[in-house]
């Protein structure tokens, strides 16, 4: 078939007529369905799939009667009290309370998780596999296990040390380091094995220190890792109910996750305060959006493409 | 600007591999140095110890004054180009330029000026601005270079910086870097694989095998006297034309018999090479360079020449020169040295018939030769090397 139209091509050119066109697109096979159609309908499945969720949400934000059973896919009625109500409540006081520890704990767990990478990438010392496997194996148990032994940890460390202890955001930072760290790790040691080693040893030839490499040559060009790592650390931070509903008990401390549980937990009233709830989804969507739009520009490959030949 | 010393520098891994064994070089200051040998033969690694990159496992490593075995590589005041370029895909080419002597908290005024000096030398000016993924490979061979010459270091070192370039460019970077190392004056520890690099470049050339400094000496001594089988089989292209042949005494002197001639051997050569006496009965390994054999019917004082009758395999007629191959009726010389030199040419991998020994002369271009022609080759006799077949040693005194 190839050899069909680039024979007729020149042919065509050659008398001046234009070159057929209607021949090629016949000679996909399958017409316009199978080459754009298909991967359209797909692309529309899946959107309608993902959005619904979103649709039904925000739908029943914007639903004044604000209850469960009155929810609707298409608001009958439009409006923003539940909005208002849920800002003259504790929600301001969890959204930032979320914020501060999921951004906190985000930007932390990348800084850390970079320089493990780093060292496990391009040192080699004693321990160094051990490290790595440890790392690993301690991932592959859910930190649900821990649960217990974490509550009994900072039961101690509340009673000697309240600063990191039970209803404090930095506690609960620490313990959101701990668990992200060895995913991370692994993760970034990936993209760090990518990234030539002659890069380290010229800036070392150029005079670089250990310090100067790392934070000059090396985190510039792992920005994708970067980002990632720090958006899936934002996310899951902001968005984890477990550890922190057993960790935050005081209604100030809460982060949105748990403070809008909450509202919908109590077996009286979780109807009526549907509504709230979901105008506080909607709202707590906002940062992980724009810090998604935002770091999008980063997580773009061959960023590393031109460092050396090939 | 300085010299550079190696005494018994060696490198062992922890797995036990010896990458470098014993090598001693006394580089003089400004001096051109090239190290040259097969994969693997310890000449990127000795270059890396110089660096700085590898520790260095016993001996000691003097720049200018200082030991600096245990210098870091920032201390030492060198300046190092890789083979894969390593430039900095972040960084525009100025700043690649100018990092080294960003993080030596150079006046700024001072690296704008030093940056556009080897700019200009390079030719980079138009390329400043832009990225290293946007320059084709012989201008991020410049701007690799320009890294180098900016920082003004005591010593240039570099890695294989040609071998990413394919073959027409390399020849001319090839010329430029000896032009700017010349116009420089900074000492210079070059490493290749290539023996035409090798010859052309250096002052001087180490050839290294398998960890060993194998011979060091100026290119031209290398190829006129080579200590070994491979010295005399590496340096040079085509290599030397080698074969196993049987020297005996005469009441006229000493000849040598291979390929179903005999070949006297000029006095002047049994007085460079005393000891080729005492192989009299016994068989040598006979070496000639390809230059060394002259079609007779071309050759001048033609009568005088030693001569050779076989026939044409193959003609490559290169304008300037033909190069014959030929079948010499004589046992190939088989040694370490000639193991190693097929395993770096990839012979292996080559359906060559082997059980033949074909060598290789260049004629004039005026020879009127054929394949599958009847040829009477004249060999230069006076330029003829003997080797000792058993431990691959030159036969000299």
């Amino acid at each position: 078939m190839a050899t069909t139209t680039s024979n007729a091509t020149p042919a065509a050119a050659e008398d001046g007529s234009p070159p057929p066109e209607v021949v090629r697109h016949g000679s996909a096979k399958g017409g316009w369905f199978r080459r754009t159609g298909l991967s359209h309908l797909v692309g529309i499945l899946a959107l309608a799939f993902s959005i619904f969720p979103i649709l039904f949400v925000v739908s029943a934000s914007l639903n004044p009667t604000g209850t469960l059973s009155s929810a609707t896919l298409i608001p009958r009625e439009v409006s923003l009290v539940n909005y208002q109500e849920l800002f003259d409540g504790s929600f301001p006081r969890w959204f930032v309370n979320s914020l501060v520890i999921a951004s906190l704990a985000a930007a932390i767990s990348m800084l850390i998780s970079a320089c493990a990478a780093y060292a496990f990438s391009r040192f080699r010392f004693k321990g160094r596999r051990t490290g790595l496997m440890s790392l690993l194996l301690v991932q592959m148990f859910p930190q649900f296990l821990a649960i217990v032994a974490i509550y009994l940890i900072f039961a101690e460390i509340t009673e000697l040390w309240p600063v990191i202890g039970f209803n404090t955001s930095a506690g609960l930072i620490l313990l959101y380091l701990g668990g992200a760290l060895g995913v991370n790790t692994w993760l970034m040691k990936g993209f760090f094995d990518t990234i030539p080693k002659d890069l380290d040893e010229s800036a070392k030839m150029d005079g670089a220190t250990h310090f100067q490499v790392f934070f000059g040559i090396i985190l510039p060009l792992v920005a994708p890792i970067l980002a990632i790592t720090g958006l899936l650390g934002f996310i899951g931070a902001i968005n984890e109910f477990l550890i922190a509903s057993i960790f935050l008990r005081q209604d100030e401390s809460k982060t949105a996750a748990v403070g809008l549980y909450g509202m919908i937990a109590d077996p009286l009233t979780k109807n009526a305060q549907f509504g709230e709830f979901a105008a506080g989804a909607v709202i707590l969507a906002i940062p992980t959006v724009g810090l998604f739009m935002y770091l999008q520009r980063y997580i773009v490959g061959g960023l590393t493409a031109g460092a050396v030949k090939g | 600007m300085a010299e550079v010393v190696l005494d018994k520098v060696n490198k062992q891994y922890e797995n036990g591999f010896h990458a470098v064994h014993d090598l001693s070089i006394d580089i003089a200051d400004g001096e051109f140095i090239v190290l040259v040998g097969p994969s693997g033969c310890g000449k990127s690694t000795a270059l890396r110890m110089i660096a700085g990159l590898e520790d260095i496992s016993t001996g000691t490593l003097t720049i200018g004054d200082r030991v600096v075995n245990t210098l870091p590589s920032r201390d030492r005041d060198i300046a190092m180009v890789f083979q894969s370029y390593a430039l900095y895909p972040h960084m525009s080419v100025a700043d690649n330029i100018a990092y080294g002597l960003k993080l030596r908290r150079m006046d700024k005024a001072e690296i704008e000026k030093r940056v556009k000096r080897a700019a200009d030398m390079l030719e980079l000016g138009p390329l400043l601005d832009r990225k290293p993924k946007q320059l084709s490979g012989g201008q991020r061979q410049r701007v690799a270079m320009g890294r180098a010459i900016v920082r003004e270091p005591q010593v240039f070192l570099m890695d294989e910086p040609l071998s990413n370039l394919d073959a027409k460019l390399r020849v001319q970077m090839r010329a430029e870097i000896a032009q700017v190392q010349r116009d420089l004056d900074v000492t210079t520890i070059y490493v290749t694989h290539d023996q035409t690099e090798a010859m052309t470049m250096g002052d001087r050339v180490a050839l290294m095998k398998a960890g060993v400094l194998q011979q060091l000496g100026a290119p031209q001594h290398l190829y006129d006297h080579p200590d070994n089988i491979f010295v005399a089989g590496f340096i040079g292209s085509p290599p030397m034309n080698m074969a196993i042949g049987r020297v005996d005494r005469t009441d006229a002197g000493v000849t040598v018999t291979f390929g179903g001639a005999t070949i006297q051997v000029p006095d002047s050569v049994t007085a460079a090479r005393p000891a080729l006496a005492s192989y009299a009965g016994r068989d040598v390994a006979v070496g000639i360079r390809s230059e060394d054999m002259e079609d007779a019917a071309l050759a001048r004082d033609a009568g005088s020449k030693a001569r050779l009758t076989t026939s044409v395999a193959l003609t490559e007629a290169l304008g300037s020169e033909i190069v014959v191959h030929f079948p010499v009726d004589a046992p190939r010389v088989v040694t370490e040295d000639t193991k190693a030199l097929e395993e770096d040419a990839g012979v292996d991998d080559v359906p060559v018939a082997h059980d033949g020994n074909i060598w290789v002369a260049s004629f004039s271009p005026r020879s009127r030769v054929r394949p599958r022609d009847q040829v009477e080759i004249a060999i230069d006799q006076e330029r003829l090397h003997f080797f000792d077949p058993e431990t691959g040693l030159a036969i000299r005194d």
